[in-house]
């Protein structure tokens, strides 16, 4: 089954790369495990993200550019506003990378 | 630069939209193009070509890989040829051998207001029935196939007119000449 593999850019999953290839270069890890341990991310992080997270955000701005390109949406937005019940929060710049959830199922 | 028709009811129609085409005289790699440049969108799926936009003047092109472009949206002839350019430079600039060849306005569409209300059942009911196509339950407005030049023309109750498919600034102005006294016989 295919993963997106877009959440391996955020903190948490550059942190994740860079430790595994420390631990490839040092020989204590294979590089087909490595891969493996990736794809695992990919898809705890779409289930974890379907399933465990409830909170709704609404996203104000000015839409500065936009790309589609392979499947994948790419907005950078300016002066944006991240709207929640609780809180809100002004950004300068923004940038939303955006994949299209029908292809995981294909 | 064409003199403004002479009218008797000194109405002119205003250009809404101007559809022009170019050739880049190279082919294209539209998968480098959509993933280095700004506000562009492809799905090749569903349509085979990059659809781009710049804000300034404000229009949108349809990028093909055989090379040829699309402009529209423009409001003027000097706009679209403008907007064509900056298209063309913006393919420059990503690394194509682009060039600006055979630009065409194919298309000119403009939209004016007569100011009175018209009897469109009447007028297709007349000898100008011929060119007239007119179906209230399927579109409101009557279609008028003007031979010559060869344009049409959609003529609504309220008095708007909107003329299409005209090539050139004048065949419009040549064209609301001649429906305006039409027009002024079926008046409410």
């Amino acid at each position: 089954m295919a993963t997106f593999e877009l959440y391996r850019r955020s903190t948490i999953g550059m942190c994740l790369t860079e430790t595994l290839d420390e631990m490839v270069q040092s020989g204590t890890l294979s590089p087909e495990l490595a891969i493996q341990v990736l794809v695992q991310f990919d898809k705890s992080m779409t289930e974890a993200l379907e399933s465990q997270v409830k909170s709704k955000v609404s996203i104000k701005g000015h839409l500065h550019t936009y790309r589609f390109c392979d499947n994948v949406w790419t907005f950078i937005l300016t002066d944006a506003l991240f709207k929640n019940e609780d809180l809100q929060e002004n950004v300068g710049r923004v940038k939303i990378v955006a994949c299209d959830s029908k292809l995981l199922t294909q | 630069m064409a003199a403004r028709r002479n009218n008797p009811s000194g109405i002119v129609p205003t250009i809404q939209n101007i559809v022009s085409t170019v050739d880049l005289d190279c082919v294209l790699d539209l998968n480098h193009i959509a993933l280095h440049s700004r506000n562009s969108e492809f799905f090749p799926k569903r349509f085979s070509a990059v659809i781009m936009r710049i804000k300034d003047p404000k229009t949108t092109a349809l990028i093909f890989a055989s090379g040829k472009m699309v402009c529209t949206g423009a409001k003027t002839e000097a706009q679209s040829k403008l907007a064509a350019r900056k298209f063309a430079r913006i393919i420059q600039k990503l690394g194509f051998p682009a060039k600006f060849r055979d630009f065409r306005i194919q298309n000119i569409v403009a939209s004016c207001d007569v100011q009175f209300t018209i009897r469109l059942e009447k007028f297709a009911c007349t000898s100008h029935g011929a060119f007239s196509t007119y179906e209230p339950e399927l579109f409101p407005g009557l279609i008028y196939r003007m031979k010559q030049p060869k344009l049409v023309l959609l003529i609504f109750v309220s008095g708007n007119v909107v003329i299409a498919g005209a090539k050139k600034r004048d065949d419009f102005y040549t064209a609301f000449d001649n429906i305006y006294p039409v027009l002024a016989e079926f008046k409410k």
